[in-house]
């Protein structure tokens, strides 16, 4: 059951790296989508691994499959057809960082999250791949800094709470329920209003250009 | 015993009332919902002084916990009044005034909860759920740059409170309790729990303007609305910087010790300097606010004397820095901008506003004997008897580059330049920071009071 956990912790990091290539907004949401259903069978498969724990896995499972899986992208392509009129042509034309810049910066941050996590944790849990949460955690910020595109900045902030999901479920058997729900109606609440802000941050943007560099320096 | 202890959550259920009375499709009702929630707010906590601390499997409500509620209670009620004269001057507000009073009261109901729990993952869930509330009303106004702003906000504080709840799970995973309590009494010391900790300094700093993650704040008390710069700068700060509080409080060990007063140096230092570098006067009393922010980490740090300094900085900061807000608010609806240069003679223009503006600026970078000038003493006092002059002095250098800074600037647009065209102006609106200003004064008479509270933490 072990090498499963680490070829769905390497499939996700596949996903996130796909993610960081990937200049189309809404399928870097169908990315985020499919990872939240693999984090979910991981979940599953968590509690099937752990009879002994108890139910919360599959509750939380079937949480992610619901708000991550399918509530959270349904929001933000919604945001996104009622913006654009040709949705999947929506695109950041200019990351910040080449495809091969990425390409080694995340190899070298999975290097660092692996680094880190066998030098400070691992000699406490003694879990081999412990380190996927973080590698994710570092891909997922990547995809912040490196991207100026809002919905793709978006993504890359729910792939952080999606590594998080990942770390308390398998590094550390998960939080109490009560906190792990009243995380995920956070979540919805703050995506419904990130949409808001997008789309409204977009549409300025489209109509006036970039012009709110000067004033919010220093 | 459930129905007894209800009683504690009375500010919570008064806000969350309120928010749902604003809903109603009655014309203006959503200001007497808000006034009426915010006075029954305030009334209750007032009242929760006459209680007993509680520390229950929900709540933790001690001394600390009061001064917060007390403080929440003050700005909510001050920024509902000073809201119903501001948002005439907003001309293309981003959603109608029903929708800025409910988000308003669900905001002050989560600072409420957040300073209420004794679970640290429900604090995670009600600071996270202050971001939700307060980003739609940071974008009020409406335009390009104060959408970006609140943009900005979002994706860093998300991102720093995504680190606290990696912290969460961290201390969850080393102890298998999130209690506050149980923590203090007993918990792991290995280095699982202490990362912990120290992940939660960090993320929980984002939130509270701590160096290096303090980026959002001054974009977003630039461009808010001077109402909701106010209820930032004077409130949802110091609710981020009392969960960083519980986790000093529950492992006060050197390393956390030593690495609080270090991440509050570099805000004390970096705010400072930046304040010398500013146009816009809100940004420079964002930057302002983040110094003393920087004060009250290194307060909580230091424990003892240190604390008391931070509860007072805490209580009368939040009076005076939303009192310099509200100002800003009258300025920048006769002036038209935030920039510095563009604003002068203003004792002649708005004689009450101009005469308080520099009485406030006084009061906020800590001249005596404002209170905030009593806490930083405090702070100094304990800096002093545990460590050792050389820092102490490099912080009352930062701290006065600081107070020349502002004061010189506020002193340019108070007292220099030609009387501007217009009529002289006063506004039923400036009681609401006078007023504020006042009481930020009488905080150093309940100083004796609050060694009496913070008995526990001490």
């Amino acid at each position: 059951m072990e090498q499963t956990f680490e070829i769905l912790g390497f499939l996700l990091i596949v996903f996130t790296l796909l993610m960081q290539w990937e200049v189309y907004v809404n399928k870097v949401i169908l990315l985020f989508s499919i990872s939240s259903f693999i984090v979910a069978l991981f979940l599953v498969l968590l509690g099937i691994s752990r009879p002994g724990e108890n139910y919360l896995l599959f509750v939380l499972a079937g949480l992610t499959v619901l708000t991550r899986g399918l509530i959270i992208p349904i929001i933000m392509t919604r945001a996104l057809h009622s913006l654009y009129k040709k949705p999947w042509r929506v695109r950041e034309d200019k990351p910040i960082m080449g495809i091969g810049g990425s390409i080694l910066v995340s190899l070298i941050l999975i290097l660092v999250g692996y680094f880190i996590y066998q030098n400070s944790l691992y000699e406490v849990l003694k879990i081999h791949s412990g380190s996927v949460p973080f590698a994710l955690f570092m891909q997922a910020s990547l995809l912040i800094i490196s991207r100026k595109n809002a919905y793709i900045q978006m993504m890359g902030f729910l792939v952080m709470e999606n590594a998080v999901v990942m770390l308390s479920g398998w590094v550390f058997s998960g939080l109490p329920f009560i906190v792990e729900a009243g995380a995920i109606l956070d979540l919805l609440g703050l995506v419904v209003v990130s949409s808001l802000i997008i789309r409204v941050r977009e549409s300025a943007i489209m109509q006036e250009g970039d012009i709110y560099e000067k004033e919010l320096r220093g | 015993m459930i129905m007894e202890n209800t009683i504690y959550s009375l500010p919570l259920i008064c806000s969350l009332t309120g928010a749902l009375l604003c809903l109603l499709p009655i014309r203006s009702f959503e200001r007497i919902a808000s006034i009426a929630a915010s006075v029954a707010a305030l009334g209750s906590v007032i009242y929760l002084f006459s209680r007993e601390d509680i520390i229950s499997d929900i709540y933790h409500i001690d001394g600390l916990s009061k001064l917060l509620l007390l403080t929440i209670g003050i700005l909510y009620l001050s920024t509902v009044l000073y809201s119903l004269a501001y948002l005439k001057h907003i001309h293309n507000p981003l959603f109608k005034n029903r929708m800025y009073y409910f988000l308003l009261n669900l905001f002050a109901s989560s600072m409420f909860f957040s300073v209420s729990m004794d679970n640290i993952g429900l604090i995670w869930v009600g600071i996270e759920a202050t971001t939700v509330t307060s980003a739609l009303l940071v974008a009020t106004e409406n335009d390009q740059i104060t959408i970006e702003s609140a943009w900005r906000y979002v994706i860093i504080v998300s991102t720093g409170l995504v680190i606290s709840l990696i912290a969460t799970t961290f201390l969850y995973g080393a102890s298998g309790s999130l209690s506050i309590a149980s923590l203090m009494q007993n918990h792991p010391n290995n280095r699982v729990f202490l990362l912990g900790i120290l992940l939660g300094l960090i993320g929980f700093g984002t939130k509270a303007g701590i160096f290096p993650m303090h980026t959002w704040l001054p974009d977003v008390h630039g461009k808010a609305p001077a109402p909701v710069s106010a209820i930032f700068s004077g409130v949802l700060l110091p609710v981020a910087l009392y969960a960083m509080a519980r986790l000093i409080q529950i492992y006060d060990v050197p390393v956390v010790k030593i690495f609080s007063i270090t991440l509050g140096a570099l805000t004390v230092g970096v705010a400072s300097l930046m304040i010398t570098v500013q146009n816009n006067y809100k940004r420079m009393f964002a930057y302002s606010s983040m110094e003393n922010m920087g004060m009250i980490l290194i307060g909580f740090a230091l424990g003892k004397y240190g604390l008391i300094g931070s509860v007072i900085i805490i209580i009368s900061h939040g009076l005076a820095k939303s009192s310099a807000f509200y100002l800003t608010g009258n300025i920048l609806s006769v002036y038209k901008s935030t920039n510095l240069q563009d604003v002068h003679g203003l004792i002649r223009r708005m004689p009450a506003t101009g005469f308080t503006l520099f009485f406030t600026s006084m009061a906020v970078t800590g001249a005596p004997p404002f209170a905030i000038f009593i806490g930083e003493l405090f702070i100094f006092r304990e800096f002093v008897h545990q460590y050792n002059w050389a820092i102490a002095l490099l912080l009352i250098l930062f701290l006065a580059i600081a107070f020349i800074a502002v004061n010189v600037r506020t002193g340019r647009m108070i007292f220099v330049g030609k009387e501007p065209e217009g009529p002289r102006e006063f506004r039923a609106e400036t009681w609401v920071p006078i007023i504020n200003l006042l009481l930020s004064v009488a905080v150093i008479f309940l100083i004796p009071y609050l060694e009496k509270l913070l008995i526990n933490f001490i």
